[in-house]
């Protein structure tokens, strides 16, 4: 345990906890609008391999990203069409677009690739200090300079994400349609507007994320990447306490469990690979299961929203 | 109107699988296949004669005890997205009985088909607990868990009982392997999956404690002010859905796959509940969506074949049977839906007057 290990530990972590973050933020908004989503998995994964095709086709990662997010959207509008104006319930249709959105995903790259198993990579996104045409030393700069700008616009959404919420009108409408959509209404808050408006961000920020993964983290896609991050996400959001401080924190965490894991893998100590690869899995219940389930979410999640009921 | 809504439950899938091979049609024609060759390579693939009927319940055996395991946990209202851990948790055991214990035929298989279930209900009561006892959300818990298993699975197959230069575990047996039906690829796994299904279908509506365990699922709180035992009720509704993962986990090892590999079980989970949920947590309607799909999966080798198209539109058309027929069956409740639906009676009623 020298300090280059613990300083390289440090660096992957940040480098992890950001799709992540980007996963995190899309519930979060979706759930303070009364609709939990658990299809973020899905999401991602379509997102990640449009966010492939798009960098591989026309050489720019930051289009890749803008290409996951269009479709993270456009597939979460079929959620969106499904759970606010038909009231379908909101766990089975997540469990749907799981099921629908990497299937997609799956079906595009093979028809794309065809039956060829050849490996197609794709350049990375260039760090920040690379774009500058600096080569940092020390472990700050690192920290802050050597990251892809990916990083620091997750960052940025945190900030904005915690301001909006609790310091402006607008995010206040917002949180109220989660809590008591029939009260918001007769505010005057549009409250489908507001669902839909969730829903846009939403699957925005989930293709972002799934994105990320192969626009910034690995050069190719495989069915899968995803890797069951959409759920940690999810447990991101109960352990971050909804609120957008709370879950950088959560996502920092199991970045650090992720990046912990793929350190441990390359000294190997004669245990096999596996083990270390279970870890964030096994934090993940860990953490729950210590922290316990104290109501703390937007009282409306999960209930349907019929305008017409009394 | 309670023969209205049951006529839905039974239209909503069908014109839902309709709609799904519409779009597969169009997807294949996009792909430059001629459809109707294509959907008739895939009708032929998956029942044009005795041997491939006997691949495609051969197939669909291991989902058929996947999607009752999602069937029964929902029906208690437990939402245990966690079949395909306990399916290899139950795997694995039956692995390390059928090959370590030295005990060979009958005895065997009756050893490791119950090894098997009591790991799968073990893994599954994991969730189980932490939801009774610590409220939590038992979606990530066994998601999660399942990721746990498929990695112990790889160390099993890559490392503890790895054979040889691949990465795969020694084949059970032949003393061990389930017994062929007529010469044909299904084995007696798929009785026992039937079986299964008909204790479950028996249980669940010709019992009083099954019809509790339903009462659980509907309204919890009702249920409990009504005296029933609803931690336990949620902790066996773990166990029994994680047992019968388990038991499909060694019957598909001793009846089919016969050793553990990369991507053994894959999806399998997953696929579980997108069958219990268009088969509306029925079960027996539950086993007949999973032979359908697995007649789409066989089926789909043989379009391949004729016609260049990829198995994975299969998976697609499954895909889109789960989301309109999710989305079908929560439009056929919106009041507004059933008052249009009542105008169309009262016009049908005056035209005929």
């Amino acid at each position: 345990m020298d300090w280059e290990f613990i300083s390289n530990l440090l660096l992957a972590s940040v480098r992890m906890a950001t799709p992540l973050i980007f996963l995190a933020l899309a519930e979060l908004y979706s759930q303070r609008a009364g609709l939990v989503h658990i299809g973020l998995e899905g999401l991602a994964a379509i997102g990640s391999l449009v966010g492939f095709l798009v960098s591989l086709i026309t050489g720019s990662p930051l289009l890749g990203v803008a290409a996951g997010a269009a479709v993270g959207i456009l597939v979460n509008m079929i959620y969106a069409y499904a759970t606010i104006n038909l009231c379908a319930e909101q766990i089975v249709y997540g469990m749907a677009i799981n099921i629908f959105a990497p299937a997609l995903a799956s079906f595009i790259y093979r028809v794309y690739f065809g039956a060829g198993s050849e490996l197609v990579q794709v350049a990375l996104m260039r760090s920040l200090a690379a774009i500058l045409g600096v080569t940092p030393q020390s472990f700050l700069l690192k920290l802050l300079l050597d990251q892809p700008p990916m990083v620091y616009l997750a960052y940025a959404l945190v900030l904005f994400t915690a301001v909006y919420f609790n310091r402006t009108k607008s995010g206040l409408n917002f949180k109220a349609v989660g809590e008591y959509p029939k009260a918001s209404a007769t505010l005057g808050i549009n409250v489908i507007g507001v669902k839909y408006a969730a829903s846009v961000i939403c699957g925005a920020l989930a293709g972002i994320g799934g994105a990320y993964l192969t626009t910034c983290y690995a050069t190719t896609y495989t069915d899968g990447n995803v890797a069951g991050r959409g759920f940690i996400a999810l447990a991101a959001v109960i352990f971050g306490r909804w609120s957008a401080g709370g879950v950088l924190l959560a996502c920092l965490f199991f970045g650090f469990c992720d990046a912990l894991q793929i350190r441990l893998q390359v000294g190997s100590y004669g245990i096999p690979y596996q083990f270390f690869q279970m870890i964030p899995y096994i934090a993940t219940v860990v953490v729950l299961a210590l922290i316990g389930m104290k109501k703390a979410g937007p009282k409306g999640v999960g209930k349907p929203y019929l305008r017409e009921e009394r | 109107m309670k023969n209205n809504s049951k006529l839905a439950n039974f239209l909503v899938p069908v014109i839902s699988i309709l709609l799904a091979f519409v779009i597969g049609c169009v997807i294949m024609a996009v792909l430059g296949a001629n459809p109707f060759v294509a959907l008739q390579s895939l009708w032929i693939g998956a029942f044009g004669s005795l041997r491939n009927v006997g691949t495609t319940l051969a197939r669909s055996t291991p989902l058929i005890f996947t999607s009752l395991c999602a069937c029964f946990a929902y029906r208690c209202g437990v939402f245990n997205l966690g079949g395909e851990g306990q399916f290899l948790m139950g795997s694995i055991v039956c692995c390390y009985i059928a090959t370590k214990s030295g005990i060979e035929g009958l005895p065997a298989i009756l050893l490791c088909l119950l090894g098997g279930t009591a790991a799968g209900g073990a893994w599954a009561l994991v969730a189980g607990l932490l939801k009774v006892y610590r409220n939590q959300n038992e979606m990530i818990i066994t998601i999660m868990l399942n990721y746990v298993a498929t990695l112990l699975m790889g160390v099993v197959y890559t490392n503890w009982l790895r054979d040889g230069s691949v990465p795969q575990t020694a084949s059970v047996p032949d003393a061990d392997k389930l017994s062929r039906l007529f010469g044909l690829r299904i084995t007696s796994a798929f009785v026992i999956a039937i079986a299964v299904g008909l204790l479950i279908y028996y249980f669940l509506f010709y019992t009083s404690k099954g019809f509790q365990l339903r009462a659980v699922g509907l309204n919890m709180t009702a249920a409990e002010f009504n005296g029933f035992a609803v931690k336990r009720y949620i902790l066996l509704s773990f166990i029994v859905s994680g047992a019968i993962a388990g038991l499909g986990g060694s019957a598909e090892l001793l009846g089919t796959q016969f050793r553990l590999i990369n991507g053994f079980g894959a999806g399998y989970g997953f696929d579980g509940v997108a069958m219990a949920l268009i088969g509306q947590l029925h079960p027996l309607a539950t086993i007949l969506v999973a032979i359908f799909f697995a007649a789409l999966r066989v089926g789909s080798t043989t379009m391949q074949a004729a016609t260049g198209v990829p198995t994975s539109v299969s998976d697609i058309i499954q895909a889109l049977v789960i989301v309109f027929t999710v989305a079908g069956l929560a439009m056929v409740k919106l009041p507004q839906f059933k008052a249009f639906l009542g105008r169309m009676a009262d016009k049908t009623q005056k035209e005929a007057v």
